[in-house]
């Protein structure tokens, strides 16, 4: 089953002439996902790896039907004019792959999209990936088979890298992913550790879900909040960094634009809130592995 | 990026924000002639990044130019909450009705921005809410269409200032927006310094603002974050570059920045923050035991990749007991010469012992390209490093990197230890740390 990705799943990509466009349409492709679609205002009519190139999200439907993702890979200042063409025409899904989008874009993007009921995955969003499945963005790159493997386990993260490095352990202890999702580290995302969770709730594939926290923001505490509500009920392992921030002043901002020292709550409220909730909390990344085992 | 004070007003009076009328001050000679532009009652305030100011003594009503140079002599170049304080500004004192509160600003949660307004104001706003939390109004604001007029009246929020902020924090890309204290004045105040026609700082159409609110409200005070991501956008913008922690950047924090400020592709050195041993930055558990000072001999380069990893490795280094000498990250698939010149910002400091390269699985950075960037920033180091050298990563064209890497390490003679995707980060940087301890006692002989 699985979430935000599967066998299924039909994808348009705006920006697919850009160079990260046009890599990641040949990654999908070799991973057997229908891409079925690109978009580039004035490209119309060309083709990237055999995928069909059109002017505009419209002029594409209309060619080749509904799809249920657009993923956009266009420069950051770009970001607002193509996420609000996709939700305009109803794609269900719109991941943003872009970084460095500015925050009062987003916001307007997110604000819009939810009014249209469209759901939002980034920006900055290295993607989705449901091991054996399929995949959106740029999650796994090339080479998805070296660290993802199809399982029980539900992985969320800001970071791409972390996606990747959480999976590669928990594949080397025997356990497999049903979906990996990277939500970025921007101030803010259109899905969040919370969305997730809820997904995977519903995920009949998912008996347990990873998290990689990070400083700063309030995903760990939406997160608790769901546990304790009963509206989250699978076990969930959390990792939490960034501890060594807490000695630099606060407003001081790390890699993650989201990861701002002192921003809501401070590690130690997080990990207190999520252990009274009931989910655990890894104090080393090397515990993961055991901690699921117990889990289960 | 958070701005001064002075700043904040700036961009203020291009929306047509009043501020009682400063003069900006480097020196004392520059308070001297400032003071003659001005009025007593003056006040002076310190510029600094953190808040609290006037609770920590840095602003003062004087009413004698001794009590504004004895002022400016306790505070220029001396630190303010750690800051050193680089500017002064002298203001027109203000008569004011009472002090009030407003910000714009987002919410994580609910993912839009918000308005804040507090008829109470002039302290911070988590005691407002603590201690008056039924004086404060909030208003979600649809980022697509602006605040609602109506909203805003209902809540007794004052219309036209609040729409002129609005306008500053779209219009700059601002992620926070803060008045406090907001003052109401009555009408017949004259903002102005001595020889200023009434209006000029106002914009030309601040007498609009004059008809539609009760009062005329002025900016006493301005404190305004930039988006970082924003700044694109606004190249003319006339602020200061400011460091990592503290309003002073230092030189390899200016320089790195500037990386990502030429070149859009990945990131390299846009969070560049030098940890220094001084008070506010990292000290290892061991460090503190020994009571060293920390300082540069004992520390570790960081060239973390990735926003999440890079928050690992800070972690692991830490908790081997290592000294970061820095954080950095690169990460979404610079090209190579960004990361050359970050490797060479990184690994100019004097007296390091050692340099961490360390990142997750990759899945779209080229791992060749990158590393490639790190070999030709690291043989331009003089003198040519002694120093451990420890790689962790993994991911596209791993195995050809590292093949590269061990060829060059060969040939310049380099301490190189490559650890590939199998083992995991936490045990990269204990060995880090192993091996620089290994390295200072070798050298201490």
């Amino acid at each position: 089953m699985a979430i935000l990705v599967n066998r299924e799943t039909r994808v348009l990509i705006q920006g697919i002439t850009g160079k990260s466009g046009t890599q990641v349409t040949s990654e999908l492709l070799d991973y057997g996902v229908r891409v079925v679609a690109g978009v580039t205002p004035g490209k119309g009519g060309q083709e990237v790896d055999t995928v069909p190139v059109f002017n505009s999200v419209r002029d594409a439907l209309d060619a080749v039907g509904p799809v249920d993702v657009s993923m956009i890979y266009v420069p950051p200042l770009l970001v607002l004019p193509a996420a609000m063409e996709a939700i305009e025409n109803s794609i269900p899904l719109v991941h943003i792959f872009a970084e460095k989008v500015p925050v009062f874009d987003v916001a307007k993007i997110l604000s819009f999209a939810r009014k249209k009921n469209i759901k939002v995955l980034g920006p900055a969003s290295v993607g989705a990936i449901s091991p054996g499945e399929g995949k959106i963005g740029s999650i796994g790159g090339p080479n998805p088979d070296a660290v993802f493997s199809k399982g029980q386990i539900g992985i969320i993260s800001k970071s791409g890298g972390m996606c990747s490095e959480l999976s590669m352990l928990v594949s080397n202890a025997g356990y497999g992913q049903s979906t990996v999702v990277g939500i970025g580290g921007d101030l803010l995302v259109g899905t969040s550790f919370a969305d997730l969770l809820l997904e995977f709730e519903g995920d009949l594939q998912t008996k347990a879900v990873v998290a990689f926290g990070e400083v700063g923001g309030s995903a760990e505490i939406e997160a608790a909040n769901l546990i304790k509500e009963g509206k989250f009920t699978k076990p969930l392992i959390v990792f939490l960094a960034g501890k060594f921030a807490e000695s630099l002043p606060r407003d001081t901002a790390l890699g993650h634009a989201g990861a701002i020292v002192g921003l809501e709550a401070t590690m130690e409220h997080k990990i207190k809130i999520l252990k009274d909730s009931g989910a655990i909390v890894a104090q080393n990344f090397e515990d993961i592995p055991s901690l699921i085992k117990k889990a289960l | 990026m958070k701005l001064y004070e002075f700043e904040g007003h700036r961009i203020f009076s291009k929306v047509g924000i009043e501020s009682p009328f400063f003069v900006v001050c480097e020196d004392i000679d520059q308070i001297k002639q400032a003071r003659k532009r001005l009025k007593f009652p003056i006040v002076a305030k310190v510029q600094v990044l953190a808040g609290g100011r006037s609770k920590g003594g840095g602003i003062k009503v004087c009413t004698t130019e001794k009590q504004l140079v004895d002022f400016a002599k306790s505070h220029f170049d001396c630190e303010f909450y750690g800051e050193k304080v680089r500017f002064i500004i002298l203001a027109q004192k203000v008569e004011i009705e009472k002090e009030q509160y407003i910000s714009i600003n987002y919410d994580t949660l609910t993912k839009t921005p918000f308005i804040l307004f507090s008829e109470g104001g002039g302290v911070e706003i988590e005691e407002l809410s603590k201690n008056q939390p039924d004086l404060i109004r909030r208003i979600d604001i649809d980022p697509n269409l602006g605040p609602s007029k109506k909203e805003l009246l209902k809540n007794g929020i004052p219309y036209e200032f609040a729409m002129r902020l609005w306008d500053a924090f779209w219009r700059y890309d601002c992620r926070l927006v803060e008045v406090n204290p907001l003052a109401p004045v009555k009408q017949n105040v004259i903002l102005e310094g001595a020889k200023r026609p009434i209006g000029s700082r106002g914009g030309k159409d601040s007498i609009a603002s004059l008809q539609n609110d009760k009062y005329r409200y002025v900016a006493v005070d301005a404190k305004i974050i930039l988006d970082d991501s924003g700044l694109l956008r606004h190249r003319d913008l006339d602020v200061l570059p400011k460091g990592a922690i503290s309003a002073v950047p230092t030189e390899r924090e200016l320089v790195a920045k500037q990386i990502d400020a030429e070149d859009y592709r990945g990131s390299a050195g846009s969070v560049f923050i030098e940890l220094d041993g001084s008070p506010r930055s990292l000290r290892s558990p061991r460090g503190e035991a020994g009571g060293e000072a920390g300082g540069e001999a004992r520390d570790i380069a960081i060239l973390a990749s990735g926003g999440g990893a890079s928050l690992l490795v800070m972690d692991a280094v830490v908790a081997a007991g290592g000294a970061p000498a820095n954080y950095t990250e690169y990460s979404g698939n610079p090209p190579a010469e960004k990361v050359e010149k970050l490797t060479k910002i990184t690994l100019s400091r004097a007296g390091l012992s050692g340099c961490l390269v360390a990142g997750a699985v990759a899945n779209f950075t080229d791992i060749y390209e990158t590393l490639s960037g790190f070999a030709r920033g690291l043989v331009q180091i003089k003198p040519k490093p002694q120093y451990p050298i420890v790689i962790r990563r993994g991911g596209p064209r791993q195995a050809e990197a590292y093949e590269m890497l061990e060829k060059v390490a060969k040939k310049e003679g380099f301490d190189i230890h490559l650890f590939g995707p199998e083992t995991p980060i936490s045990v990269a940087c204990e060995k880090m740390v192993e091996l620089s301890e290994q390295y200072k006692i070798r050298n201490m002989k």
